[in-house]
């Protein structure tokens, strides 16, 4: 019942193997789309490859539906999920800063890791930059830390945040998602076509 | 024979089909560990572990390492830096079976692999210094804040997106 | 229309079946009728733990365990503080009844390595602290039947038995005085200060809190 590793119906000892297995998926998943190409990657801001918001929208409504739908059977207690805090200016400000790093760099850490694992030097660089920017983020942290600390309004989620019922929330997720893909095959199809 | 290679080499999966299986990774993470998935957090904990050996009181007195440095345990010991691990292989291990391991540099003809690999460092400074800043990357940020619905993933992807539509105009060389 | 020709509209369509599966099942989470999830244990099996009477535990075989020093006993007091500070049973731990639900006594309550002994006055707070603790699902709970009053009548002050009697009530009384001495009543002066040495200290049950494991997460 519930998420197995915190209730203790898994022993803890697996959560470590559990790590390297689904990494293992993940990274086998991400490469088999095609992410660990930048050129695919930035294609969703140029409109010649809207791969990354298909994969994108569709695992999070696919995940969120069924998280749900075992929530309602009993089989996952939902309020025992991990919620990230939401820090609001740092969430906004880190966003702008990452969307600029996306466009320049072409990957994100996870794609980017990806790219290493095949081989790919932009994504190597890519890599040694993240790392960078972590130390300088880390020896500057006195003078960001207002900012890094500031407003957080907890653990909330979006049921919290608008008020609505959660299912509502989905459904209209869901037809915002429809609704994109049908909108980027369209812009796909007046885009002067690139080949990479 | 040679021809059939060179097709194969950029046969990606459908993207709608990737997306339903990384939906259902996720459903399995959640229900497995109860936390979603991330990629910043493992270079995070290798950077304060370098950080950590070389100089040890200069990252104990700083304030932001501090946190990640436990007595007597390494931050390594981390499921992230396990899941990265895993990440890793996985990708290694798509990328043998489909022909798509090659060691170069993949940049537009318009320019010069130099001028990608500059903009690819700059990128990925940015990219770290904001993915500290908002406490998460689009993998472990938004992916899994959005799995959960939750107002932080939601901010961060709309602000990562967002930026990035608002910028595309001035990276446009380097792409198309 | 040839079967090749049907199977490759579908095909064709596969995209918009596709879409449509993702709606139907998004409109089927937010039309599917919400009942309210229990939590505990379901209430048929409930009312029979209620009307079965094997939660009650007498005072005699409370004592016999409490001599035995039988490690798995944990005596919890429902009364208030003032109450138990006046007199308790050795070892006991007070968790008066309006704090049951407090998260800090969940360590003691919620676990299955000691036997839970609920005890009060009479049975009027263990019973209603044994009802609260076995709606949420916890086992092992019993309740010490006549509380503390019953426990004065039998092992402080167990009643001489009738010569008519048999044997049984005898060995009964026997046993209730020695119980009795072993908790310090009717001593002898000079054997007192023996018995206040080995009168063991109230001990801090440590018992380590099953915390629901908080998932940890982030980037």
């Amino acid at each position: 019942m519930g998420p197995l590793i915190p209730n203790g119906i898994i022993p803890e000892d697996w959560n470590y193997i559990i790590a390297i297995l689904i990494g293992f998926a993940f990274g086998y998943i991400l490469e088999a789309s095609g992410f660990s190409s930048s050129r695919k990657l930035a294609g969703v801001f140029y409109g010649y490859d809207f791969a990354v918001l298909k994969v994108f929208f569709t695992s999070a409504v696919v995940a969120v539906i069924g998280l749900y739908y075992m929530d309602y059977l009993n089989w996952v207690d939902i309020s025992q999920l991990f919620v990230q805090p939401t820090y609001l200016w740092a969430a906004i400000i880190g966003g702008m800063i990452m969307g600029v790093g996306f466009l320049a760099g072409g990957f994100c850490p996870g794609t980017s890791l990806c790219a290493v694992a095949i081989g790919k030097i932009d994504g190597i660089v890519f890599t040694l930059g993240l790392t960078i920017g972590i130390f300088i983020f880390s020896e500057s942290f006195s003078a960001l830390e207002p900012l890094f600390e500031s407003s957080n309004l907890g653990n909330i989620t979006l049921v919290d945040s608008l008020g609505i019922s959660p299912y509502w929330i989905i459904f209209i997720f869901t037809i915002i998602a429809l609704v994109a893909f049908y909108f980027s095959d369209w812009v796909r199809s007046k885009v002067k076509k690139v080949f990479y | 024979m040679v021809e059939k290679k060179q097709l194969n080499r950029h046969v990606y999966w459908n993207p709608y089909f990737g997306g339903f299986v990384l939906g259902l990774l996720i459903i399995l993470t959640f229900y497995l560990t109860g936390r979603g998935l991330g990629a910043s957090g493992a270079l995070k904990s290798g950077v304060v572990t370098v950080v950590h050996t070389v100089a040890p009181t200069h990252a104990e007195n700083n304030v932001y390492y501090s946190k990640f440095i436990k007595e007597g345990e390494s931050p390594m010991n981390n499921w992230l830096v396990f899941e990265a691990i895993g990440v890793l292989l996985g990708a290694f291990l798509s990328g043998a079976f489909t022909g798509r391991l090659k060691l170069k540099v993949q940049h537009s003809p318009k320019i010069t692999s130099r001028r990608r690999l500059v903009f690819a460092l700059i990128g990925g400074v940015l990219f770290g210094i904001g993915a500290q800043v908002a406490r998460g990357c689009t993998s472990g940020a938004a992916l899994s804040g959005m799995a959960v619905l939750s107002t932080g993933g939601f901010i961060t992807m709309l602000a990562i997106f967002g930026t990035g539509y608002a910028v595309a105009y001035f990276f446009r060389k380097n792409w198309i | 229309m040839s079967k090749k020709y049907k199977l490759k509209r579908l095909l064709v369509r596969r995209y918009q079946i596709l879409a449509a599966i993702l709606f139907i099942l998004a409109a089927g989470l937010v039309l599917l009728p919400k009942y309210k999830k229990n939590e505990g244990i379901a209430p048929d099996q409930f009312v029979k733990n209620i009307i079965s009477s094997e939660r009650y535990i007498s005072t005699d075989l409370l004592a016999d365990r409490l001599v035995n020093q039988d490690p798995t006993v944990l005596l919890i007091d429902t009364r208030s503080e003032q109450e138990f500070n006046d007199y308790a049973l050795p070892n006991a731990i007070n968790i008066p009844l309006k704090d049951l639900l407090n998260e800090d006594f969940d360590g003691y309550i919620n676990q299955d390595v000691y036997d839970i002994i609920l005890y009060s006055n009479e049975n009027f707070y263990a019973d209603q602290a044994w009802i609260i603790s076995s709606r949420l699902g916890y086992t092992n709970l019993y309740v010490l039947k006549g509380g503390l009053n019953e426990w004065f009548d039998t092992i402080i002050n167990p009643k001489l038995p009738d010569e008519t009697m048999p044997q049984e009530a005898f060995d009964l009384y026997s046993f209730r005085k020695a119980a009795g001495m072993y908790f310090g009543v009717g001593m002898v002066k000079s054997e007192v200060k023996k018995v206040t040495k080995s009168k063991p200290v109230k001990k801090v049950v440590t018992i380590k809190k099953k915390k629901k494991r908080v998932p940890e997460g982030g980037c």
